[in-house]
């Protein structure tokens, strides 16, 4: 077998046994406040993994993703609390609902080149966060509180232990690590990656640049989705502020960055590191209101941009060995 | 209002235009000279028009520092570049708000009482703002004196070369790290110039910067990347768009306006109205 | 060398080729045509439109006027992308490789539109780098290459498409005399395998014992179009490449 499926295989089951260790950690660790911690991390890493296919593979990097977060949220908010629909529908349904949305408005913007494009995906989710925050239905500025009363797979809601949240965190997270995966050696894969570097080339080779861009949208905004239909369902109450705004779509972009863009493990590497320390430096040291948690947060941002600007993936990178014929 | 827009866009511009960096520290570095105009008021009762050149003075310093001890690294980056500045301009706003609610507490602080302060004058029967007023004559004259410096003094026209090609650039004997501090010093006074103007009618506060950061962005975009006249035009829409969208919709919605028209000139000109990049 | 004359339609044909920029007349009624098997060197002084054909045929854009067929199709309008798929496969002058990806990678690129599955698509784009001797540069990033290794990853990467006809686009300019020669070869041998080649060149000595047949262009029109050894010799071609030279009347 050669060196290349070697390597494949060496990051799956390595991201089997993670898996796993990840699995066995609640049992260990009882106190809440951490398990809390370890599912946002486990999120941050997922919506970054998605944010990933269509920034860091198809090189459209978008600062607006919170937009799909939170139509995602919202759907799953509204079917709900609205409609009674179970929340596994209202997931799906926002997906679907933020995919068909990323294509329809990959349409006008990805004829847009780099800066022009970044901001006009702030300025789209910016619109979006506008709209809910004026829209009473969807609870305008006081959001959507989601009512939970005992425990119930079937409504995704859990009043006593946050466990099960944390083991679909879990998978979800692995399963946008392996839709990367297996997307990272496939055409779309390639595609993605020869319209990153170089659209013309490709487009002489016969790749249909706007399609494939499409594609990376409709599975980023897609999983994306998925990932606020969690949050929401999570905490139980959402608004506009805490699902849409800007900072979120910088948020879900930063592990992916700092841990390796464009990279397999970058952004669950990014998320395991910046989640925690955040959380941590605002619990303990932010709470006097005097800013040093943001001091910390943005000095760790500015060294580790300048000091590793392909992300901290590449402190563990090996060049591949030579790769003989495939059998 | 729109021209106010249209003077903090240009110091975006200036700095975009002349290395391809977005500086997304720019809301940070307008909250930075707010500030810096209320101490000069409130220790030593420095009118705000008065110290409005010394604030430019000082903001263009910091700039230059910045450059030469941050992005001077930001720009070494060979794969990803523009995520690298993003982020690391990211990484310096967040930066500069957590020292300023450290150092300056997050109290909103206001000038009370300035020359300009509160009045107001009638022009052809209009009553309008005194401060704003001048602030947008200061953009004029800025833009105007901005126009003036790029296209006929030999610096502004070693910042375009620069911009060109920064190899060729050092044949000739031009320093292209002393004319990028240069520059981002002179984007940073431009800064300096609207904040000292918009301390005297707005409140100062640690998040200050973030409200105006995104309509900076979207100015500059709207009038095109790379244009500084792109950046005062689109300052003056920007302004305008505001003020209509303002008397139809509700006013927490009076961005929606202004998005939506960026949207639109970007899908008919993917470069901005007078964008070279 | 030549293919042998046959009744069947060429492969590519120009017809009545117009471009205009603006007030720029770029190609001015250019017929040219390409038959299977052959090798057909496009040349002509700075200016003459060679280039802009080139594209036109590539599928950059659509020409003013005029039509092109391409294996019995029009194509006319056809975008890069589906005349990438009928066959037609091109090489940049300025070398555009996807820098951050490894040799072998960027050739899968190529190897895609005709391999659906992964595996063949490697397989096929491992056989295309052996064809271009660049086997051993498999695993290295395409930005530690050398330009002239560059170049043939280009060729490698169109190579992989499975085009019926190559086009290269001067893609033997400034290299050093024994680089050279190791394209010639490739050219060669690319022909050899039933691929048709367009080549777009400046370096004479080089392009001519290579082609089968020469079409010269000048100022946007075709002058002459023949065998090498005739085409040098034409006093207008002659005229037209000193005439450049010394700026000698029109």
């Amino acid at each position: 077998m050669d060196s290349f499926t070697q390597r494949r295989r060496r990051d799956l089951i390595l991201a089997a046994i993670l898996a796993v260790i990840a699995a066995c950690v609640p049992v260990f660790v009882k106190d809440v406040y951490v398990q809390n911690i370890m599912v946002l991390t486990l999120m941050y890493a997922a919506l970054s993994q998605a944010w990933n296919i269509l920034g860091g593979y198809c090189g459209q990097i978008s600062l607006g993703h919170a937009l799909y977060f939170g139509l995602g949220a919202y759907t799953t908010a509204l079917l709900f609390t609205k409609f009674g629909v179970l929340p596994w529908f209202g997931m799906l349904g926002g997906g679907v609902l933020s995919a068909l949305i990323a294509l329809a408005l990959g349409y006008p913007t990805f004829r847009l080149r780099g800066h022009y494009f970044v901001i006009a995906t702030i300025v789209i989710a910016e619109i979006g966060l506008l709209l809910f925050h004026n829209w009473d239905y969807a609870g305008a500025a006081l959001g959507i509180d989601i009512p939970v009363r005992g425990d119930s797979w079937a409504k995704f809601q859990f009043a006593r232990s946050k466990l099960p949240f944390y083991y679909f965190a879990l998978v979800f997270c692995c399963v946008a690590w392996f839709i990367t995966w297996w997307l990272e050696d496939s055409r779309w894969g390639y595609w993605w990656r020869a319209v990153k570097d170089n659209p013309d080339a490709a487009e002489s080779l016969g790749v249909v640049v706007f399609n494939s861009k499409m594609g990376a949208a409709a599975v980023s905004a897609f999983l994306t989705a998925v990932g606020g239909s969690f949050y929401a369902l999570f905490v139980s109450y959402i608004d506009p502020e805490s699902t849409m705004t800007f900072q979120f779509s910088l948020l879900m972009a930063l592990p992916a960055v700092l841990g390796g863009i464009g990279t397999l493990w970058g952004p669950v590497l990014g998320a395991v590191i910046l989640i925690p320390m955040t959380e941590l430096t605002r619990s303990f040291i932010g709470g006097s209101g005097r800013g040093v948690d943001l001091i910390l947060y943005g000095a760790v941002i500015v060294l580790i941009s300048l000091a590793r600007p392909d992300g901290l993936i590449g402190l563990f990178s090996r060049r591949p060995a030579s790769k003989g014929v495939p059998q | 209002m729109g021209l106010l827009y249209g003077l903090l866009a240009v110091g975006l511009a200036l700095i975009f235009g002349l290395m391809d960096v977005t500086n997304f520290a720019h809301g940070e570095f307008l909250m930075l000279a707010m500030y810096l105009t209320f101490f000069l008021f409130a220790f030593w009762a420095l009118d705000p028009l008065l110290s409005i050149p010394i604030v430019a003075a000082g903001m263009f310093i910091f700039g230059a520092v910045i450059y030469l001890l941050v992005i001077r690294f930001a720009m070494r980056a060979e794969a990803n570049r523009g995520m690298v500045q993003i982020f690391a301009t990211f990484g310096l706003a967040i930066l500069m708000r957590g020292l300023a609610q450290f150092f300056f507490t997050p109290d909103y602080r206001s000038i009370p009482a300035s020359m300009l302060g509160g009045k107001t004058i009638s022009v052809f029967g209009v009553f309008l703002p005194v401060p704003q007023l001048v602030g947008a004559l200061i953009s004029i004259a800025a833009f105007g004196g901005l126009y003036f410096f790029m296209k006929k003094t030999d610096f502004g026209r070693a910042l375009e070369a620069t911009r060109e090609d920064a190899g060729a650039v050092a044949l000739v004997g031009i320093d292209k790290n002393k004319v990028f501090a240069l520059g981002w010093g002179l984007g940073s006074a431009l800064i300096g110039l609207a904040g000292g103007v918009m301390a005297i009618f707005f409140y100062v506060y640690p998040d200050v910067g973030a409200s105006f950061a995104l309509i900076a962005y979207v100015t500059v975009a709207l009038g095109g990347f790379g244009s500084v006249f792109g950046a005062f035009a689109g300052g003056i829409i920007v302004g305008l768009v505001e003020a209509t969208t303002a008397m139809i919709l509700p006013p927490s919605l009076k961005s929606v306006g202004i998005y939506a028209v960026y949207l639109l000139v970007v899908f008919i000109r993917p470069r901005g109205l007078f964008g070279s990049i | 060398m030549s293919a042998p004359l046959l009744e069947t339609p060429p492969l590519l044909e120009t017809r009545g080729v117009w471009q205009r920029f603006g007030g720029l007349i770029a190609n001015s009624d250019v017929s040219i045509s390409v038959n299977a098997g052959e090798i057909v060197g496009l040349i002509g002084p700075n200016g003459a439109g060679k280039s802009t054909l080139f594209n036109l045929i590539a599928g950059a854009r659509a020409p003013t006027q005029g039509s092109i067929w391409f294996d019995g199709k029009d194509v006319t309008r056809m975008p890069a992308t589906r005349r990438c798929a009928l066959g037609i496969a091109r090489t940049f002058q300025v070398v555009k490789s996807f820098e951050t990806m490894t040799v072998i990678d960027n050739v899968i690129v190529g190897a895609l539109i005709r391999n659906e599955k992964m595996r063949d698509a490697r397989r096929k784009a491992y056989e295309v780098l052996d064809f271009c001797g660049l086997a051993p540069r498999a695993d290295k990033l395409a930005r530690e290459l050398i330009p002239s290794e560059k170049r043939r990853l280009e060729v490698a990467r169109a190579l992989a498409t499975e085009p019926k006809l190559l086009m290269l686009d001067e893609c033997l300019t400034g290299l050093t005399p024994l680089e050279a020669q190791s394209g010639v070869a490739l050219v060669r041998k690319v022909r050899e395998s039933g691929v048709s080649v367009l080549m777009v060149e400046h370096v004479m000595e080089i392009v001519m014992p290579l082609v089968d047949r020469a079409i010269v262009l000048n100022l946007g029109k075709k002058l002459v179009e023949g065998k090498p050894a005739d085409v040098v010799r034409h006093p207008e071609v002659i005229s037209a490449y000193l005439g450049d030279r010394h700026a000698v009347g029109a």
